[in-house]
């Protein structure tokens, strides 16, 4: 709580400090604050938070909050040149972020299904506007109006199953609803209906099939930037909502629905990483990689007691986020793959995180990215045996992928144009490198 | 401990020297790595282990008399690779020398690792630095042909991941020891799958029949130093595997099902291969129909598991070595003074080039096995063994001797001898001169005592129960 109460703080200063149009206080300020409640979240456990009775609706794990914190500050960072060039809206634009952040902290860990969804909303329509500030371009106006309207869409309909439930147990309360459901409702039509929509607003907001159909357009028409924060935080905290609720609410319910979220692996992976082949375009193919990892992601249900899901999410977050920023140095407006051939010859840093950061995604160790889906695997593997021989398939179509990607990054130019990064892109790439190789450490 | 680390070190550093110097300092390096570990085989006594412990989690080292000889020949492999590229352009770019020694690393982990989540992790360690030198000095004009190499690979190492999930699970062990007392007898059916991850994986790298399609046009695309990487060594990888971890653990029900599946995939190897190689006109795709040929008895007879002929598996494992360095490095040689491999194209190099025709004959009669030489012992011994399991296995297997002559001699012969289409033909360097006489040395010593290798191995290799 109070980590949501520093970032509020500090989006509400950064909104002021915004005004004098100097972009550098605007990111001092939303990075202490960023940095500030990853501190408040590390020293939670040990002193009483002037919150402690309304804490008790969020009992997220400090480790959730920090890593979440990361994210969002490394995204800012990467994505500061893009916000800087605004320098009318730069406060802006962080603040929207960091409140948008305070959002996915109260949604990834709820206790309350409509604290939930008040956490979700928070998170969600920051993002709604970030998507748009593409302003001359109509396609970044189409992808946040398409995204507003499918998102408002999921929303409505993850209400719907918060309603049906709350009409079969008569609680919002997360356990309350558990001890309801445990006595045998969880049979009945209301709360099967119920579980059904929550699972498919989830489905949404992670971006798997079969409603994935928004990502690659509104991934496509926002900015490098926000995709950054988009394509990470949003889906982090999504994740660890879904293994909340599912694994709590639901886990009387196990054998009804884990069918039901193999077949959505199964789906999002084959389907994410077979269309990703033939993209020409960066950002729709981080957007169908991205739905391929969320199906990847949904493998922490598989074992409700022990979802080992955080190396995972991190490993993926920062891969992406190295890709994203390469990206954004590379080619800001077309946004095309054909301009990735030989960038590692134009700068050995980039050279460096792209190798590390691709070979991540692939799952190749000693890097983060193997770590993250060993352990995933490790608890999902004996219960769903089947469906994870189909995703290491889906997987090795998934290296090709990326390995596509890096041998055409890696193709020696005929002439060679150095890439010029700004001191905050090498600090993101240089920081992102060290952690994918740091992974070290878990074994 | 530096035994280790060190070739971790040299790939660091090899990213900061001077360029002028890289040549040379990959050559020093290699030879100090070889050093080390001579002096460290000196000082070992074949009946115990060597502990080696960083405090990790998953991964620890315990070195045994296979686990050194592995590591001799990778380091005798890194060594000979630098000192045979010597006067080749390769050996001057830092990136190759790094990834040789990540490379070397990646090897020395899986030889050395104790358990079986470190034997993977280093297993797919090896396949960064080859990807990234197979694409940057090999001739891949399009990526398909490297694409395909990793399809099948990383199949086959994402079964094998499976397979170390379900095993750690099954047992709740993960050291080598533990998993060896393990027994997998109550898992039944199980543990037949759980092999057959594992043996997914071997068998592309070896490469057994059905999974060798990647080997033919990888092999001729990649430079001379990433095929004497790729065949000398990194197959070794499987065959290791299959002799250390696999047969031990899995003695049983699962080896008793794989047995005879895996035995019959090595002997079409063994003729298939044999007699592709001889319709072959790209030197370089011979030789690599005559490893799939060569690399087929080797696994057929491990399948066997017997105690003896698992030592002989070892020096045959070394003889291979031996002449797929030899000869992918003749092949090498005529490519780069001729720029080209056609044997259409090739004849009388030997009166041009009299020390490169008797080096290369050398390496030709190891390669034929021909007595006194590791490969006669190795082969025999094999065949002998197979012989006795199955009198139609025997059969076929010893094919090789007859065909395996047809179309070494042919590979020799056609460039050798026959008219002189090529009239200037720059004789061996010196580096070259002493990469042939190593192994030639090498390839008669292992023929001559056999037994100093096998007994050594011997103390590492598990007695089978039956």
């Amino acid at each position: 709580m109070d980590s949501i109460v520093i970032l509020f703080i500090s989006g509400l200063l950064g909104l002021f400090v915004g005004m004098q149009k100097k972009p550098l206080f605007s990111i001092i300020i939303a990075s202490l604050g960023l940095i500030g409640a990853g501190v408040a979240a590390y020293f939670k456990g040990s002193y009483v938070s002037p919150f402690a009775s309304y804490a008790a609706f969020i009992p997220t794990q400090g480790l959730v909050i920090i890593l979440l914190c990361t994210v969002t500050l490394l995204a800012m960072l990467g994505g500061y040149k893009r916000y800087k060039s605004d320098d009318e809206h730069t406060g802006d634009y962080f603040a929207l972020i960091l409140f948008s952040l305070c959002g996915a902290i109260i949604m990834a860990q709820p206790n309350d299904l409509m604290l939930f969804f008040i956490g979700l909303e928070i998170l969600s329509i920051p993002i709604y506007v970030l998507v748009g500030i593409e302003k001359g371009s109509s396609r970044s106006a189409e992808a946040a109006v398409k995204y507003f309207f499918t998102g408002s869409f999921a929303s409505a309909i993850l209400l719907f199953g918060i309603g049906l439930l709350y009409g079969a147990t008569g609680s919002f309360q997360i356990i309350e609803i558990q001890s309801n459901l445990a006595i045998g409702i969880w049979q009945s039509p209301m709360a099967i209906i119920g579980s059904l929509f929550l699972l498919a607003g989830f489905t949404f907001k992670i971006g798997a099939v079969p409603f994935h159909f928004w990502g690659p357009d509104v991934y496509d028409g926002a900015s490098n930037a926000v995709l950054m924060y988009m394509s990470t935080v949003v889906k982090i905290a999504g994740i660890y909502a879904i293994i909340n609720v599912f694994g709590q609410v639901f886990r009387d319910s196990y054998a009804f629905w884990i069918d039901l979220i193999c077949i959505i692996i199964v789906l999002s992976m084959f389907y994410g990483y077979i269309t990703a082949w033939k993209q020409t375009s960066f950002r729709r193919l981080i957007a169908y990689s991205s739905i391929a990892n969320a199906g990847l992601m949904l493998f922490a249900l598989a074992d409700i007691h022990n979802s080992n899901i955080f190396l995972f999410v991190t490993a993926y977050a920062l891969s992406t986020i190295a890709m994203v920023v390469v990206n954004s140095a590379v080619n800001d407006d077309t946004d095309s793959l054909a301009n990735w051939e030989g960038i590692a010859w134009r700068n050995p840093l980039v050279g460096v995180a792209l190798v590390l950061a691709l070979f991540s995604l692939a799952g190749i160790p000693p890097l983060a990215g193997f770590f993250g889906k060993f352990s995933l695997l490790w608890s999902a593997a004996p219960h769903v045996p089947y469906t994870a021989i189909l995703a290491l398939i889906a997987s090795v179509i998934g290296a090709f992928v990326y390995l596509r990607l890096m041998i055409s990054a890696l193709k020696k130019p005929k002439v060679t144009l150095p890439i010029h990064l700004s001191f905050e892109q090498v600090l993101v790439l240089v920081l992102t490198s060290l952690a994918t190789l740091g992974a070290l450490y878990f074994i | 401990m530096a035994l280790i680390l060190l070739p971790l070190v040299f790939s660091l550093v090899a990213w900061f020297i001077p360029s002028n110097i890289t040549r040379i300092f990959g050559l020093i390096a290699s030879a100090i790595t070889l050093v080390v570990s001579s002096v460290a085989v000196c000082y070992f006594e074949p009946s115990e282990h060597l502990l080696i412990d960083f405090g990790l989690r998953f991964v620890r080292f315990s070195i045994d008399s296979l686990g050194f000889t592995m590591i001799l020949l990778t380091n005798a492999v890194i060594f000979l690779v630098f000192l045979s590229n010597f006067k080749r352009s390769i050996t001057n770019e830092k990136r190759f020398t790094a990834l040789a020694f990540l490379m070397q690393f990646g090897l020395l982990g899986v030889f050395t690792t104790n358990t079986i989540l470190g034997f993977y992790i280093f297993w797919e360690l090896t396949l960064l630095p080859i990807f990234l030198i197979l694409y940057w000095f090999g001739s891949f004009d399009k990526p398909r042909a490297l694409l395909q190499f990793f399809l099948y690979t990383l199949l086959g190492s994402l079964a094998m991941l499976l397979s170390v999930i379900g095993l750690m699970h099954a047992t709740n062990q993960q050291t080598y020891e533990a998993l060896l007392a393990a027994d997998l007898s109550s898992l039944g059916n199980t543990s037949i799958f759980l092999m057959g991850g594992f043996l997914l994986a071997f068998a592309v790298k070896i490469p057994l029949f059905p999974f060798h399609t990647w080997q033919a046009e990888t092999y001729t695309k990649a430079p001379t130093a990433g095929t004497m990487l790729l065949s000398a060594i990194m197959l070794k990888m499987a065959l290791f595997g299959l002799l250390k971890w696999v047969l031990p653990i899995f003695d049983g029900v699962a080896t008793d099902f794989w047995r005879w599946p895996i035995i019959t995939l090595g002997i079409i190897g063994v003729v298939y291969g044999a007699v592709v190689a001889i319709r072959q006109q790209d030197l370089k795709t011979l030789f690599a129909y005559a490893s799939l040929s060569h690399l087929g008895l080797i696994a057929a007879a491990l399948m066997l598991n017997n105690f003896d002929t698992n030592q002989i598996a070892v020096v045959q494992i070394v003889n291979h070595s031996i002449v797929s360095i030899g000869l992918f490095l003749a092949a090498g040689i005529i490519e780069q003074r001729l720029g080209t491999r056609e044997l259409g194209q090739l004849g009388g190099i030997a009166k041009v080039a009299p020390r490169f025709a008797f080096w290369f004959a050398v390496l030709t009669f190891v390669s034929l096995s021909v007595p006194f030489t590791a490969g006669f012992i190795g082969e025999f011994f094999l065949i002998k063994a197979l012989f006795s399991a199955n009198a139609l296995t025997g059969f076929l297997a010893s094919t090789t001797l007859v065909l395996g002559a047809v179309y070494m001699l042919k590979a020799y012969q056609a460039p050798m001898f026959g008219p002189t289409i090529n009239a200037t033909f720059e004789d061996l360097h010196w580096s070259e001169i002493a990469v042939f006489a190593i192994l030639s040395i090498a390839a008669i010593y292992l023929g001559l005592a056999p037994q100093c290798l096998t007994d050594f191995v011997a103390h590492s290799l598990p007695q089978p129960t039956h």
